[in-house]
């Protein structure tokens, strides 16, 4: 045990390297330059540009800008180039802000796939498992933005209420529970349009599983026991099933931070992933880069958990 | 089974609960009823979020946009983009002009004179030309007083930096003779050459100013010619703006502002801590003097016409930015005080000017809140508050305008057919300042030849273009300057589309069409590659109906789409292309400099296409220096006349934008009795329908006007 954590950390860390490396090397490579160095604005002379590129440390060769880079990012002192303001309190206040979106969008993929799913693999042939495997794939096919303007047509249309943004503007007056309602409201579609995709994926996924593990051995003991259906595929099937999805749940964690471009951009949410693309576009360098950098962190954290989750539910694995 | 009962039972109350939240929203027709908050709130929307709340900073739209709103400038334009005071009451723009004896030059009729014989000259001249109508007794007509400055002798030490990069500290020892102070009433940028009338042709070009100059160390000696340009020069012009400032005005935290305001911002941007984008505009100030809490006289290094317009800048309370102020915030942020500048400061997420609205809330990408200003100078506005709502969708931003949660939608191209006389909103539009054109390298063939861009022009249907692709919301266009100020010239007349005109101009350029149908000369085919950014369709289906068009005619042109940043930084600033479609967005002045003088064509810089020609070169130097507006006008008009004969870029077209406002907002305006009147809004002369902002509210019922019908 404890060598495989010494072993992973080592390994962790070696990889935290290069990812640094690249993801700092991606974005100076990539042509393009920050827009307060505009070189289309007639407004900007030569001295102005000169200027930001010295306050940005952009006249420095590329190791030095490097160092000098992460040296701040620790030190937390990384400061955006956009708006002056701190990177990571930046980062953590989109943070709050994807939130919610995030736990209730995986909320509503985990807990209805899985039913989905599983009937999907008992009435395996039959016409329900037709129908959501059409679903699923309508699901999968339909493009993310398309279906938004649909259902936010829909929605505005028929029931002439607000669905953009985290509330509705100009509710401030209002009681304590409205407000909360409010926002779980607003909540609601984009983590239905969120999870869409995630419950298609995943159901297909649940019924695969199942249908693997109903057809083993020790399930049709189970049945030749004499035990009742219900019992056969929720106790001794799903049980088994559900191994793989353990490692799943560790890799669920770097969508924290990845947050959806296209969803909080459609909705005007001031999450991070709209952040990370308005970063993007301006070439703000300083959140580009710690984004990855956490994004990074959280993708090597995920496996790590996965790994011990692994450990703990099947026995049958030791490290 | 519990298993299977908690598998079903979980998302259903998850689901259920989550849409039960619907009953708690209110509708949009529940809001404004129940909600008159929402009559005296403004809401606007906008892409893109604003950067930082400080006008000496920022450059984005957004920002500007708030900043409008919260700061004040010295002045502004009116309804007919003319010079309107605001925190200035009025000013005056006169001028300092000097220049040097030379002692060795002779003055015809007179020899050699001193300073004393000048001056007597000049006023004796003065005298004899005054009822006369020459420029030279315009010029000297216009001079208020003439004085001789005596001889004085100064230092100056400066470090310049060596070819490998170490610097050497160079000390100039200047003893420079006397100088004649010419004060005028108005600026004048002949004046120069029409004194040389009278002082003689050589009497300016001839002062040797190197004579007066030592410099040390010695080996620097080859730098004096340049040195002397810069220190001792042979004339100056310096014109001279007097503010005088309103009085009583307050900022919105109640501190009175004054001139100290005013030179503090300009100190500021000129910071070189604050790394301001506005410092362009103001380096060709020599000194801003406060004469007194209510006066400034800000001096000028030489002509520069666009001067008066720069002081629409937003003003910053002094008391809240000095360096008393920041160092406060340092200690109180843990920050180190020595380095900390404006651009740290956290006024710029909440910023206090002496403008109509005072800032209350941002919240990033979602909005900014301001709440009126009820001590603002002008009186207070209608609206008690003013939301701007950051939508980054533009199919969103629509959908919130229909149902009332956006009060205004600037409407894509293609729905202006559909949404433009629907009863229920009123609606707007106006001629952009921008527009957007295919340049030419002119420093390739066959661009170089004026007939061969003619002719593809002449190939190219604007007119359809503008049609089909821009859905007729779009003008056309015929030279550089915003088609709704006085600076262009509507007398010259678009190209017409003519495919066999341009067969016949190529024919003269000596381009005929091979057996295949090519345009050939000297058994060279007419080819090249017409390029443009991605990511912006317009500027996408232009490059194929051009393409096409062209083609028609027998040229092979290519199209490539390059993305933004490989498009400027490989192509453009490098001057690798052949021909490019692109766009450039306009101020209101008529500056020219960067985008048309021929001293701006190297890699870098924005004269891309390599546009050279002697007499629009001095045509944008005298509009740069030209204070009088009439005469501005008219150098505006040959310049514009010039680059249409040119042809450097072929002008496609002017955008038209188009905006949607909720009909129950109007202007409401007070009489003496305290009579409320309702008036519909009416945009200005130039199109802008948010001129009278202040005065406009919104009604709980749409209002029927009588004069309508």
């Amino acid at each position: 045990m404890i060598p495989f954590l010494g072993r992973s950390l080592v390994q962790k860390t070696i990889t935290l390297f290069f990812v640094s490396v690249i993801s700092f090397a991606v974005v100076h490579l990539a042509p393009g330059e920050p827009s307060q160095v505009d070189p289309l604005n007639p407004k900007f002379t030569k001295e102005v540009v000169e200027r930001f590129r010295q306050q940005f440390h952009l006249d420095k060769p590329l190791y030095q800008q490097y160092l000098l880079f992460y040296r701040d990012l620790f030190a937390g002192k990384s400061t955006s180039w956009k708006d002056g303001r701190s990177v990571l309190g930046k980062i953590c206040d989109r943070f709050i802000n994807s939130l919610p979106l995030f736990i209730v969008g995986t909320l509503i993929t985990w807990t209805l796939s899985f039913p989905v799913g599983i009937q999907a693999a008992i009435k395996r042939g039959g016409k329900y498992d037709r129908t959501t495997t059409f679903l699923a794939y309508l699901l999968i096919s339909i493009p993310g933005f398309f279906f938004a303007y649909v259902l936010i047509i829909f929605v505005v249309s028929t029931f002439q209420v607000p669905v953009i943004g985290m509330t509705t503007f100009g509710l401030s007056g209002a009681g304590y529970l409205t407000r909360i309602m409010d926002r779980v409201w607003h909540l609601l579609l984009p983590s239905i349009l969120g999870a869409t995709a995630g419950i298609a994926v995943l159901s297909r996924y649940v019924r695969n599983q199942m249908l693997e593990v109903e057809g083993q051995d020790y399930v049709r003991t189970a049945r030749a026991k004499g035990l009742p259906e219900e019992q056969v595929h929720y106790k001794h099937a799903l049980r088994n099933a559900l191994l793989p999805f353990v490692t799943m749940f560790g890799l669920v964690l770097p969508g924290l931070i990845g947050g959806s471009v296209i969803i909080e951009s459609i909705f005007s949410w001031p999450g991070i992933g709209r952040m990370a693309y308005e970063a993007i576009l301006a070439r703000d360098y300083p959140v580009i880069i710690t984004v990855n950098f956490i994004s990074a962190i959280l993708v090597l954290v995920g496996t790590f958990l996965s790994d011990l989750l692994y450990m703990v539910v099947d026995p049958r694995i030791k490290i | 089974m519990t298993t299977r009962r908690l598998l079903i039972a979980l998302p259903i109350i998850v689901l259920l609960f989550l849409l039960q939240s619907y009953f708690w929203v209110p509708t949009y027709e529940e809001q404004t009823r129940g909600n008159p908050q929402r009559l005296v709130e403004y809401v606007a929307a906008s892409i893109g979020d604003a950067q930082l709340l400080n006008p000496t900073l920022s450059a984005d739209s957004a920002s500007s946009d708030i900043n409008g709103l919260v700061f004040e400038g010295l002045l502004d334009y009116d309804e007919n983009l003319n010079f309107r005071p605001r925190l200035a009451t009025s000013w005056e723009i006169y001028e300092e002009a000097y220049f040097y004896v030379n002692e060795e030059a002779a003055v015809p009729g007179v020899g050699k004179v001193d300073a004393r014989v000048l001056v007597r000259l000049i006023n004796q001249a003065r005298e004899e030309h005054a009822a006369r109508e020459d420029p030279l007794s315009r010029s000297l007509s216009n001079i208020e007083a003439v004085e001789s400055l005596p001889p004085r002798q100064f230092q100056r030490q400066i470090s310049e930096a060596s070819s490998e990069g170490n610097k050497t500290e160079v000390r100039l020892r200047i003893s420079a003779p006397a100088r004649i102070k010419l004060t005028l009433y108005g600026v004048d940028q002949d004046l120069f050459n029409n004194l040389a009338q009278l002082l003689g042709p050589g009497y300016f070009p001839s002062f040797r100013a190197e004579q007066y100059i030592v410099v040390e160390p010695a080996e620097l000696e080859v730098k004096k010619k340049e040195y002397a340009q810069s220190y001792l020069p042979a004339t100056e012009h310096n014109p001279v703006i007097i503010f005088n400032l309103r009085p009583g005005v307050k900022f919105q935290d109640g501190h009175v502002f004054n001139a100290h305001d005013v030179k503090f911002t300009y100190d500021s941007i000129m910071d070189p801590a604050n790394v301001s984008p506005r410092l362009p505009d103001y380096e060709p100030i020599k000194s801003v003097e406060v004469l007194d809490p209510l006066t400034l006289r800000i001096v000028y290094k030489r002509l520069y016409s666009p001067a008066l317009g720069t002081w629409m800048m937003g003003i910053l309370p002094e008391h809240l930015l000095n360096g008393k102020a920041l160092g406060e915030e340092a200690r109180r942020r843990g920050l180190d005080p020595e380095k900390m500048s404006i651009r740290q400061s956290s006024f710029n997420r909440n910023p206090i000017g002496c403008g109509p609205f005072a800032f209350r809330e941002w919240k990033s990408d979602q909005y900014i809140l301001l709440d009126r200003f009820n001590d603002y100078w002008d009186g207070p506005a209608n609206y008690l508050k003013y939301g701007y709502r950051i939508v980054p969708d533009v199919l969103t931003q629509e959908m919130e305008f229909y149902a009332g949660t956006v009060d205004s939608y600037g409407v894509q191209p293609h729905q202006v057919q559909r949404l433009k006389d629907d009863p229920r909103y009123q609606s707007f539009s106006g001629l952009s300042f921008g527009y957007t054109y295919i340049g030419y390298n002119l420093r390739r063939e066959p661009f170089d030849d004026v007939r061969v861009r003619e002719a593809l022009g002449m190939a190219v249907d604007v007119d359809k273009i503008i049609r089909y692709v821009l859905y007729g919301q779009g003008e056309r266009i015929t030279g550089p300057f915003p088609k709704q100020t006085d600076f262009y010239e509507h007398a010259i007349q678009p190209l017409p589309c003519d495919p066999e005109g341009a067969l016949r101009l190529l024919a003269e350029a000596g381009w005929k069409r091979n057996k295949q149908g090519w345009l050939e000369k000297n058994g060279k085919r007419l080819e090249f590659t017409l390029i443009t950014n991605q990511g912006n369709n317009i500027r996408k289906a232009i490059l194929s109906i051009v393409q096409d068009s062209w083609r028609k005619i027998g040229v092979d042109v290519r199209t490539d789409l390059l993305e933004w940043a490989v498009f400027i930084q490989e192509r453009v600033n490098k001057l690798d292309f052949d021909a490019l479609v692109l766009g450039w967005a306009m101020g209101i002045e008529p500056d020219l400099y960067q985008i048309w003088h021929s001293s701006q064509i190297g890699p870098y810089q924005l004269n891309f296409v390599g546009f050279k020609n002697r007499e629009a070169d001095e045509l944008i130097i005298k509009i740069r220096q030209e204070y009088n507006r009439e005469q501005q006008v008219a150098y505006c008009h040959r310049l514009h006349q010039i680059i249409a004969e040119e042809q450097p870029y072929t002008f496609l077209y002017v955008g038209k934008w188009t905006a949607l406002l909720d009909k129950r907002i109007v202007i409401m305006e007070r009489d003496k009795d305290g009579q409320v009147h309702y008036e519909k809004i009416k945009p200005t002369k130039t199109g802008n329908y948010t001129f009278y902002f202040n005065k406009w509210i919104k009604l709980p019922e749409m209002p029927t006007f009588a004069a309508e019908g």
